[in-house]
Order: structure tokens, then sequence, then C-alpha cells
């Protein structure tokens, strides 16, 4: 179990850190940086003062290794455009965004898991094909779009929502619908699979045998088993919703970091856009790295694969 | 009339009309929005008209220009006079304090003046500050300005975006500050500021002001950034929004007639042109082609543009300023009318019958972009669209690297004409012209005290820039503010929102 | 937007799998959902090809004049648009059907890189094993570690918004799906008996692996293509939207979804109809992935 833990984390650090390149280059890629860093209307000399303080001229590598140590105690640079610390900007958006990815989340489960089961318990009926539809409904209303009809529907029409905004938990509902509808139908295949799974299995017959009563069978002893998996990918979403959220939040003016990456994307802000992908990056290697762990102790074969 | 419009007629009717207003009334705060999020608070690093609007609220400048008759009146300074064509003395106000409670003198003044004319600071627009030499401390509440050589519009630029800040605010250039809010001593105070985030601010309970900036009305204004149009409009109408400023055209016209929306349009200073890049820095060589220029000026039908999607108090101009500064005329301009025919025909005699590949750098009005796009592409020439945030747009035009640049400029407010035309031509950083001729009698007329020498000198070089089609000047752009139905306020060409003259009904 | 797509809707490898050549238009013709999804999908494959004699307008031309005219069902439609004019009076029927073109284009553009490079990646890991596997499952983490939508925008915003960079940045970033699924199949198949007796008779690697592994990993192609196909449309469609994709006048459905909402409120058709077709395709390529996934593992529906 150690040894399987420390390999584990090997890979993970080693994604971390081509990511980190990755990111690092984001910011070189898109031209001189000493003379965004000293900002317009500089003279000739303060650019030289920047290339020398920022140590600019040095080689590459040496510049990555920087960089790197700076990121590792925690100093992201300073945005081109806000003139701040990205860390402070960072700090204060990023709550905004992890309590819409929980709501999400929690909305996408809600509908899932019971959607799921009523496929699976009448699988290949009518209200199974209803199910997939609502599912593949799903997918195919571009987030966008629902996002804009839902804003007509709840915050114009019945005035029951605000249509924008991050003040109160009722602003988060809107956005937490429309990207929890849209990550539903992974779950909901998966709590379906799982549970035609488990009502196959031998021991929910037997306690059909028994003479248990069929809702009971299902949700005490095939839904617990159909839900494992789904734990899994939960940590996975959870990671995607963190950084998938930019159109949603854009649309909502909702204050969190998927806006600050689109804002700083409008301003050439690449100090901040490589950090919230270096940010973002690190929370899905996290998050897959402690799904594995915990996967691997619930089930000990994979340790051997 | 559809079932939509009906529902959301009916909807509208029974919401808004007396619950959301009345809440905002209640607590006598206004809740605004703005598109485009701010990089500064401060007004001397940001050219965003939110920026403006903010400096007018929170900060005084030493005078102020009565909008009726057009004269300059006490503010921070209570009196001056020109001892001679380069020095200015004022005398200042006495009572009047910072919004921390510390009292303002002639300490803040020098202080301010200073930092902003020196060109180390970088202050984003210049050509604000560059006319002041020195300035010098002549008592506790007297002050002694040397200019750097007859300096005509000095009054204009300390009524408007002169803008006083206490002694010692800045910590080092570029607006370093170890403040944690903005400070001055205008009728609003910051409340709180976050980041591209919510703006609060409060009302200044000790605001002094003149006869003509009097202490506010409203206890709060809240400022949030909302990029997407069609989300300032759904929050309009469903009351979590109290004013906003510049929807399209459209867009305003059909709020106007939902119940509990109040929609006012006005006239403004701000004019829409393209910039045709020229300069030697610049890599498109078909732009230097006179014909090229002229056949951009005869492709795009502006007046069809400015009646039907810019509408009502838009009108087309032919000189590249706005015709009420001082300065402006477009007698002996030319003015290229719309010829698609004539535009083709001088393209092919240029050289470029087959197309031409040119690209378009704007900030906002895209559809007037994508309008203007299809008119060129009638004439064969194809457009690609860079449109991106002011900021990131003003970086590209400062290092050269654009064709045809869209510009809105509403010349800070400013009734003189060296706010508008010298800033694209007069060989300041947005000059992609670079135009020697140009540079030369625009910087001249910056130093001619006497007017009607000033006015003929403006006037050759609107001539000049007309003759060479250096720009496609296009129309000025009319502002369209949305309002909650009971919020009281007036409308300025200026497109400064007073926000110590509104006032719930 | 997230990139979310189910990971568990596509068949396991197995036994159950059926090659191309067994399955019979008689079992084709018991799927519904593939004839119903593929029908909408060939349908529009149709109008994007004769977009030129379809459209009854010229797309890109305006006229100001006749802006936002309803269409033909509403009061004040006619004929002439059948569909209305958009915002800048240029024929919305015209618009639409040439916006097929585009998203039907960048969808399988893209997904054609994505599944080179996604397929070859997989081969290499799951014929040879071992160091080469190592790598190309590194790369897939790393890929996957990456928030592709802020991806995707930065590099749009740094080269700049076309229909050309958006295909090339997302067959670059749209590759994991097919690495991981072609590896696992392949290391399956590789250890199977007639691939080891190609090997003892001499034939070379890639001789194995193009004509003995790749065709039999043509089912599962298929399915991550569609779906894939679907989800890169949708990508392009909020690239447009948030104004980093293609650019005007271009007339892509994520655009004239863009340039709609502003007119929502009051003009619901204006945004509607853009909307209903890409949700429609989109649908309908789903649909028909579904389809095409039950009729290769019947058995492993789900």
């Amino acid at each position: 179990m150690l040894i399987y833990i420390l390999k584990r984390l090997g890979l993970a650090v080693l994604v971390a850190l081509c990511v980190s390149v990755l990111a690092f280059a984001l910011l070189r890629v898109q031209g001189n940086a000493a003379s965004a860093l000293a900002g317009e209307g500089a003279s000739a000399e303060d650019i030289a003062i920047i290339i020398r303080t920022h140590g600019l001229d040095r080689p590459v590598v040496v510049q990555y290794l920087t960089w790197l140590a700076n990121v590792l105690q925690g100093d992201l640079g300073t945005s081109y455009f806000f003139k701040r610390p990205v860390a402070e900007l960072i700090v204060s958006k990023i709550g905004n965004t992890v309590i819409l990815a929980i709501m999400s989340l929690a909305i996408a489960l809600t509908l899932a898991v019971p959607l799921g089961v009523l496929a699976a318990v009448y699988s290949g009926s009518w209200i199974d094909r209803i199910c997939s539809g609502i599912s593949l409904l799903g997918q195919a209303l571009p987030s966008f779009f629902l996002a804009l009809c839902l804003v007509m529907l709840f915050a114009i029409h019945l005035r029951l929502l605000p249509a924008s905004g991050a003040q109160t938990w009722q602003h988060f509902i809107l956005p937490a619908v429309t990207l929890g509808y849209y990550i539903t139908p992974p779950f909901m295949r998966l709590v379906r699979a799982g549970m035609i799974d488990a009502l196959s299995n031998d021991y929910v017959r037997t306690a059909r045998a028994k003479g248990i009563p069929s809702h009971k069978v299902v949700l005490k002893h095939a839904l617990r088993n159909a839900l494992v998996p789904v734990v899994g990918l939960v940590t996975v979403q959870l990671g995607l919703l963190i950084g998938g959220s930019v159109v949603i939040e854009s649309i909502f003016a909702l204050d969190g970091l998927g806006y600050l990456a689109y804002q700083s994307i409008g301003y050439r802000d690449f100090p901040v856009l490589q950090a919230v992908v270096l940010l973002l990056s690190l929370v899905y290697v996290v998050l897959t790295l402690l799904s594995d762990v915990v996967n691997a102790w619930l089930d000990p074969r994979l340790r051997v694969s | 009339m559809t079932l939509h419009k009906i529902l959301l007629l009916g909807t509208a009717m029974m919401g808004l009309t007396a619950a959301q207003g009345a809440a905002q009334q209640a607590d006598n705060a206004v809740r605004f929005a703005y598109d485009q999020a701010l990089e500064s608070p401060d007004p001397y690093f940001t050219t965003l008209r939110l920026g403006v609007i903010l400096g007018r609220n929170v900060w005084d400048t030493l005078v102020i220009r009565n909008l009726e008759t057009g004269e300059f009146e006490p503010l921070l300074a209570t009196d001056w006079t020109w001892a001679d064509d380069e020095t200015l003395e004022l005398t200042l106000r006495e009572g009047v304090t910072f919004h921390d409670g510390s009292s303002f003198d002639a300490d803040d003044v020098v202080y301010t003046l200073s930092y902003v004319s020196d060109p180390a600071n970088r202050i984003v627009s210049q050509q604000i500050a560059d006319w002041i030499d020195s300035v010098e401390k002549t008592g506790d509440y007297s002050v002694r300005i040397h200019t750097k050589g007859p300096s005509p519009a000095a009054m204009e630029f300390l009524s408007s975006q002169l803008a006083i800040v206490p002694d010692g605010y800045y910590s080092g250039p570029a607006g370093a500050t170890e403040q944690a809010l903005p400070m001055g001593t205008g009728p609003f105070r910051f409340d709180s500021y976050s980041a591209g985030g919510e703006i609060v601010l409060a009302r200044n309970e000790d605001y002094v002001g003149s006869e003509f900036k009097t202490p506010a009305s409203l206890d709060r204004i809240s400022i949030r950034t909302i990029p997407d149009q069609q989300t300032q409009i759904a929050e309009l109408m469903s009351g979590g929004l109290d004013l906003t400023m510049g929807l399209p055209r459209d867009q305003a016209e059909m709020l106007a007639q939902m119940p509990g929306v109040a929609v006012e349009s006005g006239e403004t200073m701000r004019i829409v042109f393209l910039q045709i890049a020229t300069s030697d820095e610049s890599s498109n060589e078909a732009l230097k082609d006179i014909r090229v220029r002229k056949a951009l000026n005869h492709a795009i039908d502006k007046q069809a543009i400015s009646t039907n999607l810019v509408g009502e108090g838009s009108n087309v101009i032919n000189a590249v300023c706005f015709i009420d500064q001082f300065g402006c005329t477009e007698e002996g301009v030319t003015a290229y009318d719309y010829d698609p025919d004539t535009a083709r025909a001088l393209l092919a005699e240029a050289g470029y019958g087959n197309g031409l590949t040119l690209r378009l750098h704007a900030y906002r009005e895209r559809h007037i972009s994508e309008a203007i796009i299809n008119y060129l592409a009638e004439v064969g020439v194809t457009v690609e669209l860079n449109y991106m945030q002011p900021a990131a747009m003003r970086d590209a035009m400062r290092s050269a690297s654009v064709d045809l640049a869209q510009n809105a400029w509403g010349s800070y407010s400013i009734y003189d004409l060296s706010a508008s035309t010298p800033v694209y031509f007069g060989g300041q950083p947005d000059d992609n012209n670079r135009d020697p001729e140009l540079i030369e009698i625009l910087t001249e007329a910056e130093s001619v005290m006497d007017p009607d020498a000033r006015k003929e000198l403006y006037a050759t070089a609107l001539r000049r820039i007309a003759d060479e089609a250096l720009a496609v000047p296009m129309f000025t752009l009319p502002v369209y503010y949305a309002g909650a139905e009971g919020l009281k306020f007036e409308t300025y060409p200026d497109e400064i929102l007073r926000f110590w003259e509104y006032s719930w009904q | 937007m997230t990139d979310t797509t189910p990971t568990a809707s596509i068949p396991t490898p197995g036994a159950s799998m059926k090659s191309p050549s067994r399955l019979s238009l008689r079992r084709i013709a018991e799927q519904p959902s593939l004839l119903v999804g593929g029908g909408i999908v060939v349908l529009m494959i149709l109008i994007a090809i004769f977009a030129p004699l379809l459209a009854p307008h010229d797309p890109f031309v305006q006229n100001i004049a006749a802006r936002t005219v309803p269409p033909v069902w509403y009061d004040g439609g006619s004929w002439e648009h059948i569909l209305g004019t958009d915002q800048l009076g240029r024929d919305y029927l015209s618009r639409l059907i040439y916006g097929a073109r585009i998203s039907l284009f960048i969808g399988f553009a893209a997904v054609a890189i994505a599944g080179v490079i996604g397929t070859t990646l997989g081969l290499l890991g799951g014929y040879f094993g071992g160091r080469v596997d190592m790598v190309v499952t590194f790369l897939t983490t790393v890929r996957l570690s990456l928030p592709i939508i802020l991806v995707a925008l930065a590099i749009v915003a740094i080269f700049g918004g076309s229909v050309t960079i958006v295909v090339i940045v997302l067959g670059l970033l749209k590759w994991d799906r097919f690495a991981v699924v072609v590896r696992a199949t392949a290391a399956q198949i590789s250890r199977l008996d007639y691939i080891n007796s190609a090997k003892a008779a001499g034939a070379s690697t890639f001789y194995i692996l193009t004509r003995e592994v790749l065709p039999n990993l043509a089912p599962q192609l298929i399915v991550i293509a569609t779906i894939e196909i679907a989800s890169a449309i949708l990508m392009e469609a909020a690239l447009s939207f948030l104004g980093l994709g293609v650019q005007p006048p271009t007339p892509s459905w994520g655009l004239m979804i863009s340039e709609a909402k502003n007119y929502m409120f009051f003009s619901f058709w204006l945004i509607a109809i853009p909307g209903t077709a890409l949700a429609l395709l989109v649908f309908a390529i789903n649909l028909a992935g579904d389809g095409l996934r039950d009729l290769i593992s019947p058995d492993g529906r789900g």
C-alpha cells in the first residue's frame, strides 16, 4: 500500500512539474514580459531595470527555476492589469468558485441518483428511455444557452432569483443549476450501470427471494454498492467544475476564479492566467491522487495492476 | 404582440413598479453596473470612463466648469489670476478635509500637481499635466503654477481631470500607494474596493464643495462590473440594478417600453472614427497609399450606420473632433460621401482590385465593427476583427501593431480640441500616423494664447487629416441610460454621472 | 462549460464486441436512436454541403434598414426572410444554413486531428507497453490535468480567433479519450494469438499495428469520435460565445447566439433559432453515438 501511494505521489509530482513548465511557457510565448511589467510609457531605462531586477537576462532554465521557487513560496507574481499581487487576487475570488462547484455537484447528484436508479430498475422500458433522454438533453444543450433561458424564466418572468452576482446564496442557484445539469449525465450513467450490475447480483436476488419489499432491496442493498464508483467520479468532477465555470461565471457576473481568468484573457494579463491554470491543474492532480489512493484502499486489487 | 411579450409585460408590471424601487429608496442607495473592469481606482491610472466618473465623485478639482455658462467657477480654489501667460496664481479654500479627516491645504496641491506632471510617474494621459513646469507654495492656502509655455487649455484640465490627492499619497511611480483605499475630498468616499469586483462609495458627510458641486443626497453607490449587456438588462428588468449606461440603441428602445424602467438618451462628446495607421513603424504598406485610405472613406455608409444602428442623438462627423470643442470645425474639411463604386475604382487603381486584407482593432460597439466589416467586404476588403479589452487595444496601438483602430473617444469630457485631435495625430503615444506636419501644427496650437490664431491652426490640421484621409471620421455616439423608475438623475453630454445630484423620488 | 462527457459510456473492449462486417442492416434498423440521430446528422451534413444551393440569400449581405425582421410566423414576418433577419439585417435562415458548415467542419476536423494524435499515442502505448506506455500514460495525465476551456481560450487569445486556429486548438486538446481507450484495447489485442503469429511470420511492427490492430479498434474509434465531435462543436460554440472563437462576420452558431443574447428578452426567436439548431445537432450526434455503442456491444449497454 505504502509503495503504491509513493509511486502514485511520484507521478503526481511529475505531472505537476510538467504542468508548471507549460504554465511558465504560456507567459513567455505571448511576447515581451519586461515591457508588459514596466507598463506603458516606460522608458528604455525602466525596461532595462526590470530586465535586471527580474532576472530576464538569465538563461530560461534559471528563470524557470526562480519562478518555480517563488511559486512554491506562494509568490505568484504581479498582475499586469490590476498591478496587485496575483496571490491576493486569487485568494479573494476562489471562495465563490468553490461554493459554486460544491453546489453544482450537489444538484447533479440529487438529479443523477434518482434518475439513475429509476432507469436501472425499469431498465429497457420507456422510463429508462425518458431518463436517458433527459441526460442526453443535458449534454446537448449548450450550458450558456441554458443559463440565459434560466435567467429569463426565474429572474425576469418569475422574479424568484437574482440574475447575476454573488452576494447571497440565492445568487448561486441559477449558475449551480446550469452547471449541475450539465454534469448530471456522467453520474446518471454511472449510477444506472452500477445499479443494473448490483440488481443482478446474487445477494439481491436472494433478498428478493426472501420476500424483502422491492424498494428496500433497491435502496438498501443495491444502491449502496452502486454508489462506490460515484465517489471517484465526484473528485474528478469537482476538479473539472472548479476549472470549467469560466462561461457560467462570466454570464452570471459571478466574481470567482473562472471569471477572473476570463477577464485576464481579455486584458492579456498573463501572470494571472498562468497562476489560475497552474492552480486548477494542481487541484485536479491532488484530487485524482486522493481518489486513487482511496480507491486502492477500498479495493486492494487495484494496487497490484 | 407575441405570447412571450405579454408574459414579459405582465410579470414586469406586477413586480417592478413598486416593490423593487421602494426597497432601494428605503436605504437611499443606487446600484450601478458598468461593463468593463476598472484597472485602477485612481483616475490618473485608467482611461476608462468609469475612472473619470469616480474621479469626479470621489475627488475635487481646483476649479469647476459651469455647464450652463461655460465659465470656470470656484471649487477647491476660491480665486485665481494669470500673473502672465505662463504663471497662474490660485487661492485655496479653507476648511476642506480629505476623507480621512486630514485638512486640505497648499501642500496637497503642490504634491499632486508635481507628481502627475513628472513623466517618470507615468500617468496614463500625459497631456493633461505635461503643460505644468513647476508648482510652488506661496502660503498655507495659496499656490503658483508655472507652465512650460503659454497653455491655453490649462483651466480646462484644472477643471476636469486634475483631481487633488493628499500630500504624500503615492509611495512610488505608476500610482503605487500604501493607502488601503483611494482618498480625495469629493462628495463620496470609497467604502470598499475589490479589484475587478464590486466598488462601494458612501456619502462624504463633511463635504464642503461649492455652489457648483454640492453635498450628495444618496447614502451609498454600489458599482458592479457586469460585462454582458444581456445580464445588465436582466438585472434592470428584475430589479437587481438601478442604473446602467451605454446600452445599444435597440436594447434601450425595447427597455423603454417596459414598465418600471426609465430610459434616457443624451448626445455626448464621444466621437467614433477609424484611425488608419500610416506611420513608418506600421507594417501595412497598402494603407500608406492615399487611394486606399480614400477608398475606405468612400466604402462605409456612416449615415446609414448612424441612423439605423446608433440612433437618435448621433450625428455624422467629417472632422476628428467634437463640434462643440474649442477649435473644432468642419469648414473646408473634405467630406467623403458613401460611394462603393468610387471605392472599388480607387482600390483597383492602387493595385488592390483583387482584394486586400486589413486588421480592425475595436474594444466597444462590436455591432458597429461588424457593420463596418460588411461594408468593407462589399468593396473587396477583407477585415480580420481583433476585438479586445480597452487596455489591450491601447497596448496594441502604442506598439504600432494595428491597421485600423475603431476608436470611440470622449475627450475626457474636455471642451477643447487639445483633448481630442492631438491625442491621435499630434505625436502622442496613440498617434499611429506620426505625420510631421500635423505634429508641428498641433504642437504649435497648444502654445498659442490668441484664440483666433489657435482656431486657424486647428482648422489647418483638421483639413490636412481629411485631405490625406488619415482617418475615417464617422459619427458621435449618444449614450443611453436605463434606470429604475423613481431615480432622479440628469444626463450630460460629457457622460459624467454626477451622483451627488442623484436622488430617489 | 465543462469537459465532462462520460467515460462510463465508452464500450468496454471484450469478447462481446462485433466487427463492423458482421453488423447487418437489419440490426442497424433495430436501433431507433441510431436511425433518428444518424438521420438528423446526415440531413445536417447535406444542408452544410449544399448550403449555397439551399440558402435563399447571401449570408453576408447586410441591410441595416431592415434589421431584426421577425420570422414568417410572427406579425411583421414575411416569406422573403423565413426565419427573419439578424441585428444587421442579414437573412437568418441563410446564416443558419451556412453556420451548419462551420459547426460540422470544426467538429469533424478537430476530432480528426485529435483522433490521429490519440490513436497513435494509444496504439504505441498499448502495443509496446513498458516505458513507451509510461510516457503515453504520463502525457495523457498531464493533458487531463489542464483546464481545457481556459487553455483553449488563452491560446486563441494569443494567436487570434479563426476557424483554423479553433480547429487546431481543439484538435490538440481533445485527444485524451482516444488515447485512453485505444491504449487499453490495443494492449488486449496485442496479446491475442493472431498477432503473435503475425509477429512470428516476420510482419513488420508498422504492418501489424496498421493492418492487424487498428481495424479491430474501428468500432471504439467511431463511438469515441461521435462523442468528441459533439463535444468539440459545443466547445467551438462556447469559445465563439465568449467572443474568442470564430470571428464575425463568419456565421457560427455560437457567435449567432452570442450576438442574439442582447435581444433575447425582447426577440427570443433570435437566440432560440441558433440555440435550437446547435442543441439538435449535438443531441442527434450523441443519440447516434449511443445507438452505435449499443450496436457494437449489445451486452454492455450503459
